[in-house]
Formats: C-alpha cells, structure tokens, sequence
C-alpha cells in the first residue's frame, strides 16, 4: 500500500508515517554496499584477529614473511574492523534513522554511494599499505597517510547526504536517536583530520603527538561508535517493545555528558605528559557515569519485565545485549581509570579487554540487530525476504559466548598480569607464560567470534539470494503476462 | 532541542571543550619545548636531549612499519605507579623532554614484551641483533616473533663475514652458512641501543635521601613449571 | 500484508517510537553534581596546578622543587647514580649484580666496601686487567681506564654512589682522594696483587 510521503503532514508519532517505500528504496544502494562491505570487512578483521591471536601461541607462525608479522597484522586487524566494518555500518544505520525519523527519502543516494565506493577503496589501500609496512605506529590510527584524504572525501561525501536528508526532514520533534546520529556524523570528521594533521601531515613535536593520538582513539571509541551504536539502541528497542521511550529529558542528559565528558580521556596514569592532561582525564572518565546511569535508567524503565518478548525478535535481542554490553564496558573503563586499579592494570590485558567488549560486544551486536531489521526492508519493503531463523540463532550464541569468554579471559589475565608486573621479583618471561593460558582462552573466544561471523556472512548471501530469485520469478511472471 | 543549527552548536562547543584541553592545550603548553639545560646533574655542558645518528632515525621506520609498539611500551612510570624503576627499566620516570627528537613517538600502551625506553643501557647491537632473529635463543619461550626477513642466509666463502650474527648452533644455520644482518636489522639495531633516557630533571629528580637503583634482588630463576 | 521483518513468527513491523517526558530523578542530579565536586577537589590536588613542570605523582610546583636535592650529599649521590647509569651500568648492570664474563659484582663487594677508596679509584682511573677475587669467586677480565673520561667530582661521585646505594653503606669519597690518586701517574691498568699491596 503506497502512501506518498507529505511533510506538512502531523501525523501523531505513533502512527504509521507515510512514504516508507520511497525511503527504503533511496536508501537502497548505499546501504547495501555500506552493510555488505562492512560484514565483509568484519570477516577479513576476524581473520587478521585469528592470525595475530595463534602467533602468541606459536611465533613462528607466518613470521617468515613481513607481510604477516605480529605488529603489522594487528594493525591491519584493527584497520579493517574500525575502517573496515565499524565506520560504514555506522553511517549505513546512522542515514536509515535519519532517513524513518526525518520521514525523508535519502537525499541523492548516488552520491551516497559513491562516496562509499571511495571510502573502500580507501580501506583496502590503507590495509594493504599497512601489511606492506606503512603504518603509522599510532593504535586506531594505523592508515598510512597517503589515503586519509580520499578516506575523508568518501566520508563527507556520505556525511553530506545525511545532513541534506536532515535539513529536509519532516517538522516535528526530533527523537533522540537523530541527535545521536547528527553527533556522530559529525565527530569524526573532526577527530580524524585533527589526527591526520598532528600526526602525519605537519607532525607536532614530541609527546604532544602521544597525547593527540590517545584522544582520537578515546573519542573514536567512547564518542563516535558510542553515539552511532546508542542512536540504533534508542530507536529499536522502544519501537521494538512497542512502548515509548521512558524520558526525553534522560535522554537528553545522557546525550550531552556523553559528548562532554566521554570526550575527555585516554590518556595512561604514567604516561610522559604533565599531570594535569593525565587528571583531565581521569575526571572526564568517571564523570561518564552520568551517561552511563542516565541510559540505564531510561532502559529500565521503558523495558520494565517485558523481557520474554526478547526472545521472539532476534533484532530486539542483539540490541539488547548490545546496551548490556555498553553498560558494562563503560563501568570498566571507569573502574579502570580509577588511580589504585590503573596503576595496577596499566599497559595489561584489562584495558584490551574492555577495547574488545566496546568494539565486538557493544558495537556490534548492536549493528546487527539493526541490519537484521533494516536490510530485508531495503530488499523489498512490500514483502521483504526471511532470514533463516537457524543461522540467526547460531550467529547470536556463537558471538555472545565468544565476546563474553574472550572479555573475561582477558579482565583477568590482565589483572593477573599486573599483579605479577608490579613485583620486581617476577622476571618478564615468567610473566608472559603465566598470561599465556589467559591468552588461550580468549584465542577460543575469537574463533567462536569467526564462526558467528561466517553465519552471518551466510545469512546475507541466502537473503540476497532469495531478493534475486523472487526479482527474477517476479520478471518472469510479469513477461508471462504482458504475452498473454 | 529540535532545531538544527542549535544541535550542532551544541556539539561544536562539546567537542571544542575536548579539543582544546587534550589537543591544543598540550600543544600550547609542551609543544614548543626545545631542550633543556634544566638538568640537576648530567655530562657537564650539554643540553638534554641530544640528537641520535642518522642510523638510529632509519631504524625507528623500522620499528615504526613492523608494528613493534604494539607489545613494547617505551616509556618509564614513576616509582609511585609502578615496578619499572625496580625492574631497571630506567633511573627515572619518562618526561616530555625525552621525546622532543623522536618521530613518529611511538609510546605504545601494552607491555608484552619489556619496556624500551632505556634498551640502549641494557643491551648493545649484537644482542638486539640475535634478538631479532630468534628470540629464544636469548630468552627460552619468548612469545616475540622472529624476524628472519630482515637477516640474509648467507654460504660463506673464504672467511666468515665480521658482521655475521654468533648464535646457539641449535637456532642457527646449517654448516657453511652464515646469518648476516640486512641494512634494516642494523638500523633497528641502531634505533634500539640509541634508547635512553638519562639524567635527572627537575621535573624528575631523584628521591630525597636515595636514588632510584634498583634493588639488587636476586630474581626468581625462571623455570618452566607455572609461577604461582 | 506485509510479513514480518525477521522471521515468520514475528508481528508485522511496528509504529515508529514514541518518547515520553517524564522528568529526570532528582538523585541523579545529585549524583551530577557530587561527582562534579569530587572532580573539582580531584584537580586541585592532582592537576598540578596546570604548570607543565609537575609530572605525576607531585602535586604542585613547589613539591616538585622541594624534591630537588639541595645537600651536597643529595646532588652528589644525582651525579653519581647519572655516571653509574650512562656509563657503568652496562657492565656491572644497573642493579649492580654484575654478570658472568662481563662485570663482577658491586654490591657487598670487598672491594668497594673496604674501609677506604684508595683501591677503587684506583680501579676506575686506570682500569684493571688480570685475574682477581670478588665475594669468594674467581674473575679475569679486563675494565677500560676512565681518568680521561671523567673528573675528580665525577669519579668521586659515582664511587660515593656505588658504596652507598643497593645494600652498600660505606664513606663518601671526596674528590681530593681522587686527585691523589690521579697524581701518581701509572702506566697500563692495575692488577689485583699490586693493589693488594696498598691500604684499603
């Protein structure tokens, strides 16, 4: 049933709005290379994961080449899950909520899609180059610099057709989710060419390019994929559950101190730069739980004992892990900054640990449970493909108890890892023995990881699959008709 | 909140707040600081830090495009945050002055394997040399990577080359053969002995009364059984 | 019309959301504003004043010049521990336990803890070659001579250092003894018998 899409309409939010065809199909094209690259992306990340994970257990595995040693393919690991996968899927879901809650069609898709092609050809040049031995040295920040402007020109080109889609929204009150959206799309350009410039292009002097370099990662992280995976969680669940979400007034706090305060961080307790960068820090840090209550509060209430209605959408489920996962990881970063746990934990395991539940368990889990709900409306909004209902489940548990084992193998093997650090006694090789069952275990955990990948990754080729076969039975059915 | 120019005011200032205290401030602040002479004891005349050979800024692009900062930390914390000191990883803590010189600074932030900034005091060319090819030669179940891309294999005519590598005959070549270092090996070698930090700062002096030795703990021998 | 989203069992896609107004909890903002106090009293102890001298964990300008040596005896041991470091410390190793083939020990060494330095200035103004016994274990190993590389005040230093730092407790050595020592010129390095030979 087509309705046409009619700004001067006030149509209550409650209601369903028009013109949702016309918006699932200008978002087609770009999405589907925005999701479908960023899965791929996800999957060559895990592999890259895998290898840098089972050197630890046996160095001379793929050391012979420069290519595939350790510090290159960790950084190409990173690369390709951030660039890769993290930052495209990002704004794959940051224009769709733009786009339902503007009540707008995307604005030029082409454009859009463009600047996609361009931000991966960008990545693969990056991750090539990085393997190749380009690297710039900075974690988060490993593309050497040579394609930052053609990343940056694929981004603004995505960016724009957002904030166009934006400014011709519908009137109305803007929903949460799109400042989210906004303050993410925003942010990282930002970030990026503050980086870009400090660091490779007319490099400051000395440790002032530590510190740059730990405040983009920290916003990376906390702000940008914070504000990008909170924008999807803000929408799917209310609407989801079919209840409203509980405060506007929450939402807004945790919104603004997100920005403030998560932005302000990073930076290691005994870290070569004056005391006050390091309290500027700490302060930034520990005030986010306000955020962090402000979200748990909203959630509590506006999900209330309606949980047994988790299990029959498995969207609402990833979601939903998604937030726990957030919640979690940023009670760690807290803890982890407070001054007796990080003198302890510095430069251990623990701090990766919460890296890999922000990144793998918050993040994405939350993009899935969004492209679960979003790609089989891009498909055919009419009557939209079916996921196979058993991939789905096995990608949810596969990830759910890799994320948690690789977490909590970490968490401990760095505090592990610190206690014995902070005693002279211990010699460094007893040390790394000692962390190296911790290792193992989250080494298990990556694979679990891997494994609900590759469901996925299959999943999307079925569901692509049947959008072609029904394309081609509809063709076939309309050419049987016009002869008669 | 629903006006858009506002929103992204909003977001402007936010981010502006962040920007300038941990990336203008710093700049503005350290940014500008050339060396010092502000030392309490040191070579007598110099300033601090000093320049390292052209051999040492190559080898820190090697140490830049293998990725070794993902596992080695090169900066020294003070006694009150931690063991580094005691481990003999430097006399004093890492500060600003000690990275004027260096680019890219690459810091790190996981300690895998030991802290760098002071290699230069704890090991000469040869042994950073042996290290690189096989780790284990030196230290038995080391998780480092070996880097054989960066020697040659050699068949020795006549006399062995000088700059041949002297390793356990177990990790080394077959009979007749020789392992010589790269252009490569030698720059790292040269970045990672020319790693010190040395003499006390005002902004790091010794503490009152003692200086920052490290005790002379005879360390626990290392053993293959689990340490407790 | 249209199936569900997902998978067949789902309902059919559901209403945009729909957010409600209710107010934020008074003890939130409490808890705003406490954390907010806490990070003001957090700075002013822990900011160092903004002054890009004060590094963790000094607090202010002036402890970080309170804990400048001042004594003689505090810039001395600076000194000595800075010669040690530079130029010492890679063979006797910077916890002074010196090593096998390399260094012999310094730490509760006879030699460093005699009574008085005449022999280990000495030592490290000429160098030493042959063999000799330190702490009941036999070495033979030739130390490079340092009288052209250091002065009085610095030799004196860093043998004040080496004899009162790890478990070492002994005199401080003064730069005069040092100069004497340097008088009597002597070719070539020491040996162990003929420093034997002259009062600790």
């Amino acid at each position: 049933m087509r309705v046409s899409a009619s700004p001067a309409q006030t149509a209550p939010r409650s209601a369903a709005p028009p013109g949702r065809v016309e918006i699932e199909a200008s978002c087609r094209a770009p999405l589907l290379v925005l999701f479908g690259g960023g899965v791929l992306w996800l999957f060559i990340a895990s592999l890259f994961a895998l290898v840098a994970s089972l050197k630890f257990h046996n160095p001379r595995f793929m050391a012979d080449e420069p290519y595939w040693t350790y510090g290159r393919v960790h950084a190409a690991h990173l690369t390709a899950l951030l660039y890769g996968f993290a930052v495209p899927v990002a704004l794959g879901v940051g224009l769709w909520l733009l786009c339902r809650l503007g009540r707008a069609p995307l604005a030029a898709p082409y454009v859009a899609a463009l600047g996609v092609v361009i931000w991966n050809c960008a990545v693969t040049i990056g991750v090539i180059g990085i393997l190749c031995g380009g690297g710039t040295g900075f974690e988060s920040f490993e593309m050497p610099g040579y394609v930052a402007g053609l990343l940056l020109a694929g981004y603004l080109l995505i960016a724009l057709c957002g904030a166009v889609t934006f400014h011709l929204r519908a009137a109305g009150r803007l929903y949460p989710s799109q400042w989210f959206v906004l303050g993410a799309l925003f942010w990282f350009p930002w970030i990026f060419s503050t980086a870009a410039m400090m660091l490779l292009f007319m490099p400051v002097r000395g440790v002032v390019q530590a510190s740059v370099a730990w405040w983009f990662a920290h916003n990376f992280n906390t702000v940008f994929l914070g504000f990008a995976g909170l924008a999807s969680i803000f929408y799917f669940i209310p609407k989801l559950l079919g209840r409203p979400l509980h405060s506007y007034h929450l939402a807004g706090l945790a919104f603004w101190t997100l920005a403030l305060f998560g932005s302000w961080g990073g930076i290691p307790d005994g870290a070569p730069v004056p005391a006050w960068i390091v309290s500027m820090g700490v302060v930034g840090t520990v005030l986010t739980a306000v955020p962090l209550l402000a979200v748990a509060l909203n959630f509590c209430h506006t999900v209330r004992q309606d949980l047994n209605t988790l299990d029959a959408n498995p969207a609402l489920r990833f979601t939903y892990v998604g937030l726990i996962f957030w919640l979690i990881a940023g009670a760690h970063q807290i803890v982890g900054v407070l001054p007796h746990v990080s003198e302890l934990t510095n430069f251990t395991w623990f701090a990766v640990a919460q890296k890999e539940l922000f990144q793998y368990g918050f993040f994405t889990l939350t993009m899935f449970g969004a492209i679960y709900y979003i790609t089989p409306l891009l498909l055919d909004k009419e009557r939209p493909p079916v996921w196979a209902a058993i991939l789905v489940k096995w990608h949810f548990w596969l990830t759910f108890i890799g994320v948690l084992i690789s977490y909590l193998a970490l968490a401990v093997g760095g505090v592990g890892q610190g206690i014995y650090l902070s005693d002279a006694k211990y010699l460094f090789p007893q040390i790394m023995k000692a962390t190296l069952v911790t290792l193992r275990v989250s080494t298990l955990g990556d694979l679990l990881i891997v494994a609900g990948t590759i469901c996925f990754l299959l999943n999307f080729a079925l569901l692509l699959a049947q959008s072609a076969y029904r394309c081609w039975a509809d063709y076939g059915a309309g050419a049987r008709k016009e002869r008669r | 909140m629903n006006s858009g120019p506002l929103l992204f005011l909003g977001l402007f200032v936010t981010m502006a707040c962040s920007w300038l205290t941990f990336v203008m401030g710093p700049q503005l602040q350290i940014g500008g600081l050339t060396t010092t002479t502000n030392i309490i004891v040191g070579a007598i005349g110099q300033d601090y830090p000093h320049t390292e050979p052209g051999a040492a800024h190559q080898g820190a692009e090697v140490y830049r495009a293998n990725g070794c900062a993902s596992c080695h930390t090169q900066q020294v914390r003070p006694a009150a945050l931690g063991s580094d000191i005691n481990r003999g990883w430097g006399i004093r803590r890492s500060t600003a002055y000690d990275y004027l010189f260096q680019e890219p600074v690459m810091l790190g932030s996981l300690r895998v394997g030991p802290d760098l900034a002071n290699a230069g005091r704890r090991m000469d060319a040869a042994a950073v040399l042996t290290r690189l090819y096989e780790p284990r030669a030196i230290t038995p179940g080391s998780v480092m990577p070996p880097y054989r891309f960066l020697f040659d294999t050699r068949k020795i005519h006549g006399a062995p080359s000088p700059d041949a590598l002297q390793i356990p005959p177990q990790f080394g070549p077959p009979p007749g053969y020789e392992i010589v270092p790269r252009a490569e090996a030698l720059a790292l070698a040269a970045y990672v002995t020319s790693l010190h930090q040395d003499g006390y700062l005002f902004e790091a002096p010794p503490p009152p009364g003692k200086t920052n030795a490290p005790p002379s703990i005879v360390p626990v021998a290392p053993t293959n059984a689990p340490a407790k | 019309m249209s199936p569900n989203p997902t998978t067949k069992s789902m309902p059919r896609e559901t209403a945009e959301p729909s957010v409600g107004f209710s107010a934020v909890p008074i003890w939130l903002i409490m808890v705003f504003a406490g954390l907010f106090y806490w990070s003001q009293i957090y700075l002013s102890d822990h900011a160092g004043g903004f002054d890009k001298a004060v590094y963790v964990p000094f607090q202010s300008f002036q402890d970080v010049a309170d804990n400048n040596p001042k004594s003689e005896a505090g810039l001395e041991m600076a000194m000595g521990a800075d010669v040690f470091n530079k130029t010492c410390s890679a063979c006797h190793q910077p916890n002074g336990l010196g090593k096998d083939g390399v260094a012999p020990p310094l730490v509760g060494s006879e030699w460093v803890m005699a009574p008085g330095p005449n022999r280990i200035e000495r030592i490290v103004l000429n160098g030493l070659t042959g063999p000799i016994t330190v702490k009941g274990k036999d070495y033979n190993l030739t130390m490079p001579p340092w009288k052209d590389n250091f002065d009085d005040k610095h030799i004196a230093a860093v043998l004040s250092y080496v004899r009162n730092t790890w478990e070492n407790k002994a005199s401080h050595v003064k730069p005069e003894q040092v100069a004497a020592a340097r008088k009597e010129v002597h070719p070539g390095p020491e040996t162990s018998p003929e420093l034997q030979q002259m009062p600790p």
